[in-house]
């Protein structure tokens, strides 16, 4: 079916299956591969992007539910070669192993500072909580959070 | 072997560098050590260098990236070979300007001498760089290091951060399929009967593969894939029985250890079990084939590069120089990748296919099919003279071949340093019996964190805990009085002095300590538990001193060490991966819970306490060894139980309360 999405501020129109999911359009038909596959029940974080200001799993998602929305992927929310003070953060505090789960932290990370700029530890933590990491760096990334809530 | 030059380093006439390792990155941070390395020593900007690793048509032959080795075997090859290539660079600008190399140095990728400034790649322009990079080079003085020994971020930071680190599931080809393998009920099932009549009407569907055993759709899409293949009807035949070697292995003989244990003034023994765990990357298992009649290129992520060039080359029945393995960011791996079973999929879909194919299995194919760590029993006697000095120590070990890696050596030194690593205890012990027993499984297996050392070490240093307790001695002082390696006993004075060890911890808290020198080095940790009236632990705080030699990148090893007591403490607090009658049992996060945000400690406080006066030695395993028994530890002493068994649910901690 026809699809109309709007990511990334900019229109996109797909030709998929009905029960396409947004991650497998994002990630098949548009080539925007920094929303990663991790589990396909919304458990894991990694294929989050931010839908109307809340991340949400682009696994649980279909395409056509994502087109009433407006969609930020990770690749979209920085501007031009330029990093946003979320990714920054990441990078200063080396908030990353493999970096598999990082995009989904990053998403995350982005819409609770978007909605609480400075949240406590604890809500950093709550925010996360679906955001699994294996390579172990959740002391960072919520160092991370909270550095880049302090710009 | 000789290392040649250009096997090494390359400089571009822009002045660009790469560096060539045989070595992966998996996210413990060596290429950024790599890259470090090699511009302090050329002299260079850091931005200027890119580290190519693990690219079978480019790099060096590399065994295998294993055992936190990779800094300790690469580090001087890379320092040599750079200093050799500066050497060079000198040399020539000597030629052009016609004087000699002493009036000359270098500066930030020139040689300069007074005004003149010769950038490197004028000088590389008409020859490359050269030559077998001999024993003794002359480095620069440790003044004008730049780099090394500095906290530095991962080179791929940026690119992980904006999402465009490309993982082999990412890799995006012309004419690209998508696959997906139809799995039996059990592992190592053989197929009787395929009807695939459903599945190849579906849509998207190009191919329906079978090989032998294996089943697999190839189709436009990835969701076409996976639909067409939970669609085909394979009758399969019962699975394979338990695998791998049994054999007794001797790795420390006393022929009058049961007299010396008999003899001791005080004797314990105890029985500590470890579960089969999964390596559950959250990316799982991927990798993209493109194979033609003339060879075949296979892009993904594994710990043996040339491994899985040979395998792949044996499966297709091409030679191996036709197949070309090209690594992309790996999507998380704790030894499961040195399995090389999804290219091997991959490969022989798109072969059949005559397409290029990418394969990612799924969450549930990730835990109920890729390798996981084998069960573990460690059986522990020890008995304490008079002075209650440790006397005689029997230790058995009981565990499983890890099918994988391929290779089971019988030999007790080799088996010692596998299947059998860190049974040995560092401390000193008159009489010393230690027997690794191999046992069939009926998992599939694979070498993971550490190998057996992480299970080892729980079972010692809990042992060894329960003796202090029995001596009446307090556990730093115990392990200090049978200690001789100074740099052990340093991290452990170390750990107890920033843990604050003695001190009166809160209502229902408790620390821990344990200890280990993992493939040369030491390190210890401190653990603060509490633990509720119902059984509940709660990991407050884990303090962690490490030496590993020289340090090439502070923070790079901060990051590695807090990230393997995290995951060791999210083995240790939560993991077991259940199985029945070769069935595994978890298929998703919910059954197969780890440590998530809420679960990690409120700090994880690491000292990197390198002794600079060393060879630099890892540190991807050694902070996953000791936190299992840190933590068992500290529950003993928030509330008197000995839990030895994990993972440690809150109703093995009440048993072992009501038996304590």
């Amino acid at each position: 079916m026809q699809i109309a999405l709007r990511i990334n501020g900019s229109a996109h129109a797909v030709d998929v299956p009905r029960n396409a999911t947004l991650l497998s359009v994002l990630r098949d038909d548009l080539g925007m591969t920094g929303t990663r596959y991790g589990c396909g029940i919304g458990r894991c974080g990694a294929c989050f992007v931010i839908g109307d200001g809340r991340a949400v799993a682009s696994c649980l998602l279909s395409a056509e539910q994502a087109s009433r929305m407006e969609i930020r992927t990770v690749e979209g929310l920085a501007e031009d070669s330029g990093l946003t003070p979320v990714q920054e953060a990441f990078v200063a505090e080396d908030a990353m192993q493999c970096g598999y789960c990082t995009s989904g932290m990053v998403i995350s990370a982005t819409a609770l500072l978007e909605r609480s700029p400075h949240p406590t530890e604890a809500e950093v933590r709550e925010s996360l909580a679906t955001n699994l990491c294996r390579c172990g760096v959740y002391g960072r990334a919520i160092r991370a959070v909270l550095r880049a809530a302090d710009r | 072997m000789t290392d040649l030059l250009e096997d090494r380093i390359a400089i571009s006439t822009d002045g660009s560098v790469t560096a060539l390792s045989g070595k992966v990155e998996f996210g413990q941070g060596i290429r950024t050590g790599f890259a470090q390395i090699v511009a302090d020593e050329l002299d260079v900007a850091l931005e200027r260098v890119t580290v190519l690793m693990g690219d079978t048509d480019r790099v060096p032959h590399d065994f295998g990236t294993f055992g936190s080795h990779s800094t300790q075997q690469e580090a001087p090859i890379l320092r040599r070979a750079a200093a050799f290539g500066r050497g060079q660079l000198l040399a020539r600008a000597a030629t052009r300007l016609g004087v000699t190399v002493d009036r000359l140095d270098t500066k930030d990728g020139h040689v300069v001498s007074g005004t003149t400034r010769i950038p490197y790649g004028e000088l590389v322009a008409t020859e490359p760089l050269s030559g077998a990079v001999p024993d003794e080079v002359a480095f620069l003085p440790e003044q004008r290091r730049r780099y090394v020994g500095r906290p530095l971020p991962r080179v791929e930071a940026r690119d992980i951060v904006t999402g465009r680190a490309t993982y082999a599931a990412d890799v995006r080809l012309a004419g690209m399929l998508h696959g997906a393998i139809v799995r039996p009920p059990v592992r190592g099932a053989k197929v009787k009967s395929v009807d695939d009549a459903t599945a190849r009407a579906m849509p998207g569907v190009v191919a329906i593969v079978r090989d032998g055993d294996l089943v697999g759709v190839v189709a436009e899409r990835a969701d076409q894939a996976r639909a067409a293949a939970d669609a085909v009807d394979v009758d399969w035949l019962a699975g394979r029985p338990d695998e791998g070697p049994d054999a007794d292995i001797p790795l420390r003989e006393d022929p009058v250890i049961e007299t010396a244990l008999a003899g001791a003034a005080t004797r314990r023994t105890a029985q500590y079990v470890l579960p089969s765990i999964a390596n559950a990357p959250i990316g799982p298992g991927a990798a993209v084939a493109d194979v033609t009649a003339e060879g075949a290129t296979i892009y993904g992520a594994t710990h043996r590069p040339f491994g899985l060039r040979e395998g792949v080359a044996k499966r297709l029945g091409l030679s191996e120089e036709t197949v070309h393995f090209a690594p992309r960011m790996s999507s998380g791996t704790y030894g499961r990748s040195s399995s090389i079973d999804v290219a091997l999929e991959a490969a022989v879909l798109s072969k059949r296919a005559k397409r290029p194919v990418n394969l990612q299995w799924t969450r549930e194919e990730e835990f109920a099919y890729s390798p996981s760590r084998p069960e573990v029993t460690l059986e522990v006697s020890g008995g304490l003279d008079a002075n209650g000095d440790i006397v005689a120590w029997s230790f058995d070990e009981h565990t499983a071949n890890l099918h994988t890696a391929g290779w089971f050596d019988p030999d007790p030194e080799r088996a010692g340093g596998t299947q059998g690593r860190n049974a040995i205890p560092p401390y000193r012990i008159p009489h010393l019996n230690v027997v690794l027993h191999m046992e069939p499984t009926p998992l599939r297996t694979a070498n993971f964190r550490s190998l057996a050392a992480a299970e080892n070490v729980f079972a010692i240093e809990s042992f060894v805990d329960e003796l202090a307790h029995a001596a009446g001695q307090d556990p730093v002082a115990f392990r200090l009085r049978h200690l001789d390696d100074a740099r052990l006993r340093a991290t452990i004075e170390a750990v107890a002095a920033r843990s604050g060890w003695g001190r009166t911890p809160l209502a229902r808290h408790g620390l821990g300590i344990a200890c280990t020198i993992y493939h040369g080095t030491p390190v210890t940790q401190v653990a603060e538990v509490e633990v509720s009236d119902d059984g509940v632990v709660r990991l407050v705080a884990v303090w962690a001193v490490v030496d590993p030699g020289f340090v090439i990148n502070p923070e790079g090893v901060r990051n590695q060490v807090e990230g393997g007591i995290q995951q060791s403490a999210s083995w240790t607090m939560f993991e077991e991966l259940r199985h029945h009658d070769g069935r595994i049992a978890a298929t998703s996060w919910d059954t197969y819970p780890i440590a998530t945000f809420r679960d990690a400690p409120e700090r994880i406080d690491v000292l990197v306490a390198g002794d600079a006066s060393q060879p630099s030695t890892g540190v991807g395993e050694p902070g996953a060894v000791p936190t299992a028994a840190a933590i068992a530890n500290a529950v003993f002493a928030a509330c008197g139980a000995r839990v030895r068994e994990l993972p440690m649910r809150p109703e093995r901690v009440r048993a072992a309360m009501a038996a304590g």
